[in-house]
């Protein structure tokens, strides 16, 4: 599904990533992980086609990620959920408009938008929040509704990027457990994370990271 | 969808009221302009048209002409192709006229008699370019005792003279009223461009989620481009409605002013027409003005980064 071959990256003369070659099979759950500037966000800001490789390439369910136009990226992008540290929801927005702005991007009829809502605030519990601003609702809160509007166009596979950097353990246990139940429903999940209980109790595949080289010998089973 | 644009558009205007004003403000202003400025051009243009096809040439006759040269006259002058509405005026008639311009003061009319006023033969031309041609012929009619014309703005010697005040006139109100009008598109144009470029820059944020989870260039475009739109259009029609009013409000006075010079048509259906037209273009000069606005300041924000 994801295939990562001989993959270099270069901001100035900072190698982010050195000949990195890994693959991801459908429905298979992997976090990446690996010491602050290791280069976990810069495989998924490749994967999301934010950046290009310098050398080797990257492909994702058998497109080259660099052969896409600037056209094609927005719609390339329509088919990944992508979940961040720091929320990323659009402030002025309630909890409802943040998952619908979603529905629209894709050009989804706005009389199927109510019930897939709806659908994914129960998912990741925030069905009683639906009309609640950013500035009134936790940390947890805000990472479930960037989790929800991930989650509401159906993706392929779900890009996380340190989803639990600014949360509590119990927060992040609590959204830990809503990603494994979406890993049950057979999503692709790929999750940068230096969080090791987390890495611990959720037993997946690790690819380990150190200084943008893969560090191999690391895999939890 | 597009509901969704709107909301996020009008949203935008809420949450920064006094940049909406400003820009609502400014393109009223031209728009109100503009509206005045081609209701100026129409009035001036009819005012040029007026005296250019109807020019009123007077030639009074000798108190020796014989009603058969008289006749003779009139009869060759009507014949031309170059001449209409070739029309006698007796001395009284002369007489009658001058009493009815001054019947505010009656005691002028009763001080003088029909002997004092000469006979004449009045005519219009049909083009303003055989008019000097045709005063000069009929000056040297025996007949003729001297040729005058009927509009004189101020001391002019000949009909030309007075077109060609008129044209100086309305060409100064086209290119003074166009030249305003542009300076003030332009200050439009360059505040729809701030603001915009201010609400990009405000926006920042939220255009780069929007790219991250796929959307489109249309999609975060819309949202500006309408924001724009509706500033336009409220300008135009703020701008255009207190031009209509002033204009329907000094409309009788106006024509009662000009008298027979049709500056303004008389009835309202042709006023409202004119205005519709002038409504439509503002409404199409809104659109041109927003979008290359938007699309400017979008451009120009995507170059900056």
């Amino acid at each position: 599904m994801v295939k990562f071959k001989d993959v270099t990256k270069k901001f100035g003369n900072v190698v982010a990533l050195e000949k990195v070659t890994f693959e991801v099979d459908k429905g298979e759950f992997v976090f990446i992980t690996g010491p602050s500037g290791a280069g976990k966000t810069t495989i998924l800001k490749l994967i999301l086609g934010e950046i290009l490789p310098d050398g080797g390439g990257v492909s994702v369910n058998g497109v080259s990620v660099g052969d896409l136009s600037a056209s094609e990226i927005p719609f390339y992008r329509q088919g990944i959920g992508t979940v961040f540290q720091d929320f990323k929801v659009l402030p002025e927005r309630t909890v409802r408009e943040n998952v619908e702005v979603a529905l629209a991007v894709i050009g989804l009829s706005q009389d199927e938008w109510d019930g897939r809502v709806k659908h994914v605030l129960k998912l990741v519990g925030l069905e009683k929040q639906i009309d609640l601003f950013p500035r009134q609702l936790s940390g947890g809160e805000l990472q479930r509704t960037s989790l929800a509007r991930a989650l509401v166009v159906n993706p392929k596979i779900l890009l996380a990027d340190e989803p639990t950097g600014n949360l509590d353990w119990e927060t992040s246990d609590s959204i830990m457990q809503i990603f494994e139940k979406i890993h049950k429903e057979g999503k692709t999940v790929i999750m940068a994370t230096h969080n090791e209980e987390i890495i611990k109790k959720y037993k997946k595949r690790v690819i380990h990271l150190v200084g943008g080289r893969m560090n191999n010998g690391k895999h939890s089973s | 969808m597009a509901n969704i644009h709107l909301k996020t558009a009008l949203d935008y205007i809420k949450r920064s009221p006094f940049q909406a004003l400003a820009a609502t403000f400014v393109l009223s202003l031209t728009f109100f302009v503009a509206t005045l400025v081609s209701i100026l051009v129409y009035s001036s243009s009819q005012l040029l048209s007026y005296f250019e096809t109807r020019p009123q040439v007077i030639a009074f006759l000798k108190d020796n002409a014989t009603e058969s040269q008289i006749a003779e006259l009139s009869g060759r002058l009507s014949s031309d192709t170059r001449i209409k509405e070739v029309k006698y005026v007796s001395k009284e008639e002369a007489l009658a006229i001058y009493k009815k311009a001054t019947s505010d003061n009656p005691l002028l009319g009763e001080l003088v008699s029909p002997t004092i006023f000469p006979a004449s033969l009045e005519f219009s031309v049909n083009d303003l370019t055989f008019a000097q041609g045709i005063i000069d012929e009929v000056k040297n009619e025996t007949v003729v005792d001297s040729v005058g014309f009927t509009a004189a703005l101020g001391g002019e010697e000949s009909l030309q003279d007075v077109v060609g005040r008129l044209r100086t006139i309305t060409t100064y109100v086209r290119f003074g009223g166009g030249i305003f009008t542009g300076i003030l598109a332009l200050a439009s144009f360059m505040i729809l461009l701030i603001i915009i470029s201010m609400r990009i820059a405000m926006r920042r944020e939220e255009v780069e989620i929007l790219n991250l989870i796929g959307a489109t260039r249309k999609f975060i475009r819309s949202p500006i481009i309408l924001e724009t739109l509706i500033y336009s259009t409220v300008g135009v029609m703020i701008g255009w409605t207190i031009a209509f009013i002033m204009v329907l409000y000094s409309a009788p006075g106006l024509l009662s002013y000009f008298g027979d010079v049709p500056v303004l048509p008389r009835d309202t259906l042709s006023l409202l027409i004119i205005f519709g037209v002038v409504l439509g273009v503002e409404f199409v000069f809104g659109i041109i003005l927003s979008l290359s606005g938007s699309l400017l300041a979008i451009s120009r924000v995507r170059r900056a980064r």
